[in-house]
C-alpha cells in the first residue's frame, strides 16, 4: 500500500465525524446534540484507526464516546432546562464570520503549503505501543505525573463544587 | 486518502467548535464546541504522524495527553453547570452576567 494514502473507505468516517460534528452545533435540543458529538467522537475513533493505532482509538472510545458523552447526557438531565428556549443566539452570523474566516485562511495555508513525506520504515503498531509506555516513564514522565495530579485535582474538585450545600 | 484530507476534516471540525463556543448560549453547548476543537487538535497530530514523521510515538503521546487533560476539563466543566444550575436555575450564558459594569 502506497505509505503517503490511507484506504479511501476512510472517507465514510470523515462523513460520520463531519454529520456529527454539524448535527452537535446546529441541533437546538441539547440532548440530541451530545449524541451527535457522540457520533462525531466515534468517527474520529474510526480514522485512528486508519491512522494505525487501533490503541488510541480504543482509548478515543472509552474515555470519548462512553465517559464524557455519557457525562455530558447526565449533566444535561440533571440541569433540565431541555429546549427551555432558543438555545442559538440571534446573532449567529457574528459566530460564524470568525468561524469562516478561520476556515478560508487556514485552507489556504493547507493547500499552498508541501509536506515532505517521511521516507524511512515504519515501525509497526505493537513497536509503537511498546515506545510510548517507555517514554511515558522516561522521557515525557514530568507531564505524565503532571497530568495525573491534574486528573486527581479535577476528580477532587468537581466534587467540591458540585456538592450540595447544606444551609 | 492523504495528509491534506485529514487536515481539511480537522479544519472543518475546528470551525463547527468555534461557532459552536461563540453562537450558543446554552453553557453544555459551548462544552461541546470546546471538545470539538479538542479533537481537531489531536486528528491533527495523528495525521503528521503517521504521514510526515517517521517515528509516530510522540504524537501519539501528545494526542494521549489531550484525551487526559479533556476529561479533566469535562468533569470540572460539567460539575460547574450544575452549580450554576442549583444556584441561578438556568444555565443560559446570557443570564451570567452579575459582573458585567
Amino acid at each position: 500500500m502506497n505509505p503517503a494514502e490511507v484506504h479511501p473507505t476512510a472517507f465514510i468516517f470523515v462523513g460520520l465525524t463531519i454529520g456529527g460534528a454539524l448535527l452537535s452545533v446546529l441541533l437546538r435540543n441539547i440532548l440530541h446534540a451530545v449524541f451527535g458529538l457522540g457520533i462525531a467522537l466515534a468517527g474520529i475513533a474510526g480514522l485512528f484507526l486508519y491512522l494505525d493505532s487501533a490503541f488510541l482509538a480504543a482509548m478515543q472510545v472509552l474515555i470519548y464516546v462512553g465517559g464524557i458523552s455519557v457525562a455530558m447526557v447526565f449533566a444535561v438531565m440533571m440541569a433540565h432546562t431541555l429546549g427551555r428556549r432558543e438555545l442559538l443566539v440571534g446573532r449567529r452570523l457574528l459566530a460564524a464570520i470568525p468561524a469562516l474566516g478561520l476556515t478560508f485562511t487556514l485552507a489556504l495555508v493547507v493547500l499552498s503549503s508541501r509536506f515532505v513525506g517521511s521516507t524511512g520504515v515504519r515501525p509497526d503498531e505493537a513497536t509503537v505501543l511498546r515506545s510510548i509506555g517507555k517514554q511515558l516513564l522516561t522521557e515525557f514522565n514530568v507531564a505524565f505525573e503532571a497530568l495525573s495530579v491534574v486528573l486527581l485535582l479535577a476528580i477532587i474538585g468537581a466534587i467540591v463544587v458540585a456538592k450540595e450545600r447544606k444551609h | 486518502m492523504g495528509l491534506q484530507a485529514f487536515l481539511a476534516t480537522s479544519l472543518v471540525l475546528f470551525a463547527l467548535g468555534l461557532y459552536a463556543v461563540i453562537g450558543r448560549r446554552h453553557l453544555i453547548g459551548i462544552l461541546i464546541g470546546v471538545e470539538l476543537m479538542l479533537n481537531a487538535a489531536s486528528l491533527n497530530f495523528m495525521a503528521f504522524g503517521r504521514f510526515v514523521v517517521s517515528d509516530p510515538t510522540t504524537a501519539q503521546i501528545i494526542v494521549l495527553f489531550i484525551i487526559g487533560l479533556a476529561a479533566a476539563e469535562a468533569a470540572i466543566a460539567l460539575s460547574i453547570v450544575l452549580a450554576i444550575y442549583r444556584q441561578r436555575r438556568s444555565i443560559d450564558v446570557t443570564d451570567l452576567e452579575q459582573l458585567k459594569g
